[in-house]
């Protein structure tokens, strides 16, 4: 078990080191120079002598091979770099963000969770019925409206005409923990509702499959009150493959919530990914992009081990 | 603040009852207002431009010799007043101010800034200009004798642009620091700025306000929705689809002026665009009233020829409408040309900005009206610049404002002799403008600068090295209890950040 | 079951076809131009001109939707496309050839799943410039990992299937068995993994668009419509429904669909309707006349059953009678779908829900004496005897044991279902059940789980959680053929063991092992398509046939072997298509034209003996 996590862990070195070198390519490749960028803001023309001297300052006059050896060489030595914008240390910033974004897709995860379950559940029990027509529509608008939508939505009614929240934005716990968890809610619901809805989906179908085990039938057999069935022998062993959707989908998040980070004004990780890379700051990319295929690795690690706990088939193979 | 309602509510709604509200749960400090930012200012850094949101941050904590007034005029700011002094020096004369670590602002200070924009090393936005400064005279502590290279008329808007604030000597190598009316007290990358008042800025009584916080709202539609919901006192770059509902709102002002304009640049160093009567014809295709409504909400106006602001003294009449919308002679002139069969272009705009990209769709409709088929490319900003800066397009939207009302402020997107940029036609150089600008930088007289401003519409409005399509109203929206705060006039626009000094809060 | 599945699918194909149609034929429809602006009506709502109203620049919104569909489809139907080819082909040449190959394909593939999938997009559109191009390239390297992944797992499933192992034994080349025989194989699961994307692509699309990385203008998307709407909620809050409506009602149809499918293409999804707990639900049979005489255990009065509802009923098993006295065996023995497995189920109303009793009586005395007719009694009562008075094994103990709970645990479920016991006493008594299942180190195998133990094993202890509670009848159901042989001479001998320490527990033992059931049985019953054709003692039965079929079953006995049944010619009826008369006759040597005339009735020969033959006397 043991050389089997090292096995792995190397080849996941490999690949995060493989993602790195190819953002760090194509970030390069792509047209866009951030120091010309960052002087021409609001329109104006730059001196080009100024965008010249900004490049030698930030060292993107250097051949590529330099910038990248002197990259991975930085990291090495556990440094992130600086911005390009500021000199603001990339790991601090990211320390400070990567939080949040993991705090809104657990929050998110939990709603669609505590939502999409019972009812995957419920639909399932009661596949064909008018129950499970119903809830099959419901997922299918929650699925397809987008998050920018629903967002400005939820704004509009929670924050413009109810007034029960900031129209969006942060507050740390510590200095006001219900503000916090009411400013979490709002993008958190938003990001769940699509996700409750791929829950439930994969709910639906796994527990009608293990509903038609035989083991099943063994426990009516043995007769098992129903709803012990349904807890002690369909969900657990219907869950196997949710976790496994679930969390491919909770991997996506890591970068994906920018457009609810957009529109509820919440300061994350995907938020200043996309500016990162709006304004080609190359080490805030790269830092980014980095800690993101960490994650997604040790997140692929973490289903294993929950697979291991719900299937004890995995825990002695 | 008065802050109606109740943020707690939503949690404690969702264990107990839902309706209930729970008056001023949200920690308000008297005299602190709340700012809504379009975007968070990437750095702060005293003379290089790095955007608008950073202007107005730069106007807050730093000072310059000289500042626009509420009607748009220069007036003395660190400097009580100034003078020609000669055809090629600038006297000013400075009053009593402390920077905010305390020193005295003298002519040092000054003369040291000028040479910290000018340095070999420097990335200051006016780092050309300040190397065409020949010296910086210091005959005493309080008096500053800039002297230029060439005669130059416009070193006092020079001195009251935002990108050259006087810095404290005392700061070199450290923290850059200035002598304005707030102060950075915290800020968070990405998220908001907390300043507060300096204690002992020079103008008595002044500010008015104990401290401001900035806070980045990137998505308008929130940053209205901030705004009304009473979350912030005061936005920017108010989108203009909103700026109907913030006037007929009762409890809030909206404070607008057309300021900023959009117009296109062409690809001079190729065929078909070298040709004068090509770029005309482009020119004379579009409806512009079409921009204004479908860019800008109908929040802006027309723009039928060089950018020069009707309140302007060096606005022209009689060419107001010199690019008037007339697709006949545009077909004319491309027939003339010896495109009367049409042809096909690239339109470049950007999809990041929806004023860009909406005014891109509405002048590829008009250019194939006229027999132009033109292929909107829309990057993001960053690849847009890119291609402009290297010219890899044939027409392109862009949208800015002068850094000033003076027509000198022209040259930066006429001036075919400048180095190439994004903002100006590419390889488009004629070189009749060029003396004429170059004659109104060098000219003291107002009226003899009038003239030659005239004559360079002229030729401007015949060769077309931009084409002009819209002013665009750019406003500030406040509640009802802000007071003092004032949208500068015109091209102004961004210098607002000034009035804050006044601005206060009930 | 072929025009049911056309049925589920009509509806999903309907819709999803007529938007797929609607978009492409928008070329030939009187639409308005969908890029031209009219600014001075901009923000129009509806009017008799403009169905759906006018956007912000003033055009065509009904026509925008129409030609959005062009863009939207096309995007996410090819992206779908492009990354399920490329991506089932990764993972086929993964899965079958592991080792360097799979690292090439598979887990490279992953990599890309390492990209924010934003990051992805924004680099490829920076890259190759916006458009519906870039979008779909964009898409599909994001989409195919997935496939991959998928492609893969069903791969590795397949490669050890019989045939494909055979195959390979006989030197086919690779490429055609991946094709030919792995391919088809793995189909269904990526079929709905299609659907799928193509939902998640069009979801995308309107995101990317917002983003101002989707689809170029003035060329209309629904992602740039709702872009375009978004700005103008106030004004025209219209403008956002119907692109939102569009895209919801598309992606609702997709869902249908790809559940539609799934059931259809992929037998694990037929479950369905094999879903036990919608039997709750279904209604009881209208009460009879009061039984004459009460059993001793249980007699099954002529039995009905049908598969499915209303004149298209099948009926499966037709008036069946039987009886079990207390201490007795009673064999069923048929081929497969004779109706025995159907008729054990029915005594323990364990039905699938498809299946219906629509006759007869299960009468059942129980412990204290009362008797009841288990074909009408509801379900919670039900429930109570099932476990305790009335218990079953079924065929398969690998498939019977719940893969995740200990073995322990799952046979004291059973006591805890109708004792009020602790725990701890509850897992005592299954520890010594287990022991007298004979299985070895029962204290440490209680807490093993399914995997962990022989097929042998399992069946003990699917056993020993059958007779936990002293059941009075115990309905085995063909317990042994899952089993190797030598195992199976050792659950037989358990079972019969068992029986004689219990005393008075009936025992009604399905099969269709001859030899078994000399082995076990007291009596015999035997079944064709439904019905029973014979009934009698063992020994007499085996004996002595007095049905064809009988005769036939006893004849196909390999001599010195206890496989398969077969080799009587013929084959069995399909039970929509049942023959008139004797259902046996069409296979039948003695067969005359009176057999085919009218159906014989069972006919009492005395001793216990009855037969469904009209020339009983000539069986040899």
């Amino acid at each position: 078990m043991l050389g089997y996590a090292v096995r792995r862990s190397v080849v996941a070195l490999g690949l995060v080191w493989v993602v790195a070198t190819l953002v760090f390519l194509v970030i390069h490749l792509i047209p866009g120079d951030p120091a010309e960028l960052l002087l021409s803001q609001g329109g104006f023309a730059p001196d080009p002598a100024a965008v010249a001297e900004l490049r030698t300052q930030l060292g993107l006059d250097r051949p590529l091979p330099v910038q990248y050896g002197s990259y991975i060489g930085g990291l090495l030595h556990g440094d992130l770099g600086h911005s390009l914008l500021d000199e603001h240390p990339v790991a601090e910033e990211i320390a400070l963000r990567l939080p949040r974004t993991l705090e809104l897709i657990a929050a998110a995860a939990l709603l669609a969770v505590v939502f999409g379950l019972p009812l995957g559940t419920l639909a399932a029990l009661r596949a064909g019925g008018p129950a499970d027509r119903a809830l099959s529509v419901l997922a299918g608008v929650s699925m397809s409206v987008p998050v920018f939508v629903v967002g400005t939505l939820v704004v509009l009614v929670f924050a413009q005409k109810l007034r029960w929240v900031s129209a969006g934005g942060f507050t740390p716990f510590s200095r006001d923990p219900l503000e916090h968890l009411a400013l979490l809610a709002m993008p958190a619901a938003t990001i769940a509702l699509g996700l409750a809805a791929v829950v439930f989906r994969m709910t639906r179908s796994s527990i009608l499959e293990v509903l038609g085990r035989d083991y099943v039938r063994t426990a009516m057999a043995k007769g098992v009150a129903p709803l012990r069935i349904v807890v002690h022998h369909v969900i657990r062993n219907a869950l196997i493959p949710v976790v496994t959707v679930l969390a491919l989908h909770l991997g996506t998040l890591l970068g994906g919530t920018v457009l609810v980070e957009y529109v509820f004004n919440w300061p994350g990780l995907s938020g200043y990914l996309v500016n990162a890379v709006e304004a080609r700051d190359y080490p805030e990319v790269m830092g980014i992009v980095l800690v993101i295929s960490v994650l997604f690795v040790l997140l692929n690690l973490a289903v294993d081990l929950l697979y291991a706990l719900l299937d004890p088939r995995v825990r002695h193979a | 603040m008065s802050f109606p309602v109740s943020r707690r509510a939503f949690v404690a709604g969702a264990t107990a009852l839902p309706f209930l509200r729970i008056e001023g749960a949200r920690a308000v400090t008297p005299g602190v207002l709340t700012f809504g930012l379009s975007s968070f200012p990437p750095s702060i850094k005293p003379f290089a431009n790095t955007g608008t949101a950073a202007a107005t941050v730069k106007l807050m904590i730093y000072r310059g010799l000289l500042s626009y007034g509420k009607d748009g005029l220069l007036r003395g700011e660190l400097a009580e007043s100034w003078a020609p002094d000669g055809q090629t020096a600038w006297v000013f004369k400075l009053r009593d101010a402390v920077f905010q670590n305390g020193e005295k602002v003298t002519s040092a200070d000054v003369k040291w800034t000028i040479e910290q924009i000018a340095d070999e090393k420097s990335t200051a936005f006016f780092r050309k200009e300040m190397q065409g400064v020949a010296a910086v005279e210091t005959p005493d502590d309080k008096t500053v004798r800039i002297v230029t290279r060439e005669p130059n008329v416009t070193i006092p808007r020079l001195m009251a642009s935002y990108h050259l604030p006087i810095i404290s000597r005392a700061s070199d190598g450290g923290e850059p620091v200035g002598a304005g009316p707030f102060r950075i007290a915290a800020s968070e990358r990405g998220v908001s700025i907390e300043l507060e008042a300096f204690d002992r800025f020079f103008k008595p009584g002044l500010p008015k306000l104990k401290g401001i916080k900035a806070v980045a709202y990137k998505d308008e539609n929130l940053r209205v929705a901030a705004l009304q919901a009473g979350d912030v006192d005061l936005i920017e770059y108010v989108p203009w689809q909103s700026m109907e509902a913030i006037s007929n709102d009762p409890a809030l002002v909206l404070d607008t002026t057309d300021g900023p304009f959009m117009f296109l640049v062409f690809n001079g160093a190729k065929r078909p665009f070298d040709d004068a009567r090509v770029r005309r014809a482009v020119a004379h295709a579009i409806r512009r009233e079409d921009i204004v409504k479908a860019a800008f909400y109908g929040r802006g106006s027309t723009l039928e020829h060089l950018p020069i602001a009707p309140e302007s003294e060096f606005f022209n009449p009689e060419f107001k409408n010199a690019w008037n919308y007339d697709p006949e002679l545009s077909k004319k002139l491309l027939a003339d040309a010896g495109l009367g069969g049409g042809f096909t272009c690239t339109l470049l705009s950007t999809a990041q900005y929806g004023m860009h990209k909406n005014t891109a769709e509405v002048v590829q409709q008009y250019l194939m009206a006229v027999g132009i088929n033109a292929q909107l490319n829309l990057p993001d900003w960053a690849t847009r610049v890119s291609l402009g800066n290297k010219g890899q397009y044939d027409i392109a939207v862009m949208g800015t404002a002068a850094d000033s009302n003076d027509p000198d402020g022209l040259s930066n997107f006429i001036d075919g002799t400048l180095a190439p940029s994004y903002v100006r036609s590419h390889g488009l150089k004629i070189p009749r403008l060029t003396e004429l600008l170059a004659a109104g930088r060098t000219e003291f007289d107002t009226e003899k600068r009038k003239a030659i401003y005239k004559e360079m519409e002229k030729v401007a409005l015949e060769e077309v090295p931009i084409a002009g399509l819209s002013w665009r109203s750019q406003g500030y929206a406040m509640r009802k209890g802000v007071s003092g705060f004032k949208n500068l006039p015109g091209a102004l626009t961004f210098y607002s950040g000034t009035t804050f000094e006044e601005t206060s809060i009930a | 079951m072929e025009r049911r599945d056309l049925h589920r699918l009509a509806v999903p194909l309907a819709v999803v076809g007529g938007i797929v149609a609607l978009a492409a034929a928008a070329p030939l429809l009187p639409l308005a131009d969908p890029v031209h602006i009219e600014v001075s009506a901009r923000l129009t709502p509806p009017s008799e001109g403009h169905w759906l109203g006018q956007d912000e620049y003033g055009r065509d919104v009904l026509s925008r939707a129409i030609w959005g569909a062009r863009a939207s489809l096309a995007v996410s139907f090819l992206a779908a496309a492009i990354a399920g080819i490329a991506g089932t082909a990764l993972g086929l040449l993964g899965g079958y050839f592991r080792g360097v190959v799979e690292i090439l394909t598979v887990r490279s593939a992953e990599a890309v799943l390492c990209f924010p999938p934003l990051l992805l997009a924004l680099l490829v559109v920076t890259l190759l410039g916006p458009g519906a191009g870039t979008l779909i390239v964009a898409l599909s390297i994001l989409y195919a990992p997935s496939y991959a992944r998928v492609a893969y797992a069903e791969t590795l499933a397949a490669r050890n299937l019989d045939y494909v192992v055979a195959q390979e034994a006989l030197g086919a080349r690779s490429g055609r068995i991946l094709l030919r025989t792995v391919l088809p194989n793995v189909a269904p699961p990526l079929l709905v993994q299609f659907s799928l994307t193509v939902a998640s692509a069009m979801v995308l699309e309107s995101g990317l668009s917002f983003l101002g990385l989707g689809v170029v203008p003035p060329e209309p998307s629904w992602g740039l419509m709702i872009r375009g709407a978004r700005s103008t909620m106030d004004q025209a809050p219209w403008l956002l429904l119907w692109p939102c409506l569009a895209l919801t009602g598309t992606i609702v149809a997709l869902n249908m669909l790809c559940d539609a499918l799934r059931d259809v293409l992929d037998p694990r999804g037929r479950t369905v309707s094999a879903n036990p707990f919608r039997a709750f639900v279904s209604g009881l049979l209208p009460a009879t006349e009061p039984a004459p005489a009460p059993p001793a255990l249980l007699r099954v009065d002529g039995l009905h059953l049908a598969i499915g509802h209303g004149p298209g009923a099948l009926p499966a098993v037709r008036d069946v009678s039987l009886a079990v006295a207390p201490g007795e065996t009673l064999a069923v023995v048929g081929e497969s779908g004779s109706g025995k497995t159907l008729t054990g189920l029915a005594i323990l109303g364990l039905l699938p829900p498809v299946v219906r009793v629509t006759g007869g009586r299960i009468l059942y005395t129980g412990r204290d004496g009362t008797t009841v007719d288990l074909a009408r009694l509801g379900e919670p009562a039900l429930r109570r005897l099932r476990g305790d008075e009335l218990s079953m094994v079924f065929q398969d103990p690998s498939a019977s044991l719940n893969p995740v709970h200990r073995v322990g645990d799952q046979v004291a479920e059973t006591i805890r279902a109708h004792r009020d016991l602790s725990a701890a006493e509850a897992r005592r008594r299954a520890v010594a059940l287990l022991d007298r299942v004979g299985l070895p180190d029962a204290a440490r195998r209680a807490r093993a789980y399914p995997h962990e133990l022989s097929g042998g094993q399992r069946q003990r202890a699917v056993i020993a959680a059958a007779i936990a509670n002293g059941p009075r009848l115990l309905i085995a159901d063909e317990p042994t053929t899952a089993l190797d042989v030598t195992i199976q001479a050792q659950i037989l001998e358990l079972m019969a063991g068992l029986k004689a320490q219990a005393g008075g527990m009936g025992l009604i033992f399905v099969t269709h092992n001859l030899a078994v059931v000399s082995e076990i049985a007291d009596r015999v019953v035997v079944m064709y398509v439904g019905e029973v054709v014979e009934e009698g003692p063992v020994a007499e039965v085996f004996g002595s046939p007095r049905h064809p079929y009988t005769a036939a079953l006893v004849a196909s006995v390999p001599e010195g072997d206890d496989d398969r049944l077969s080799a009587i010619p013929g084959v069995v009826p399909p039970l929509h298509d049942l023959p008139a008369g004797c259902r046996f006759a069409p296979r039948c040597g003695l067969a005359e034209p009176a057999c085919t005339a009218g159906a014989p009735a069972l006919e009492s020969l005395g001793g216990g003996r009855s037969t469904r033959c009209r020339r009983w006397r000539e069986v040899a």
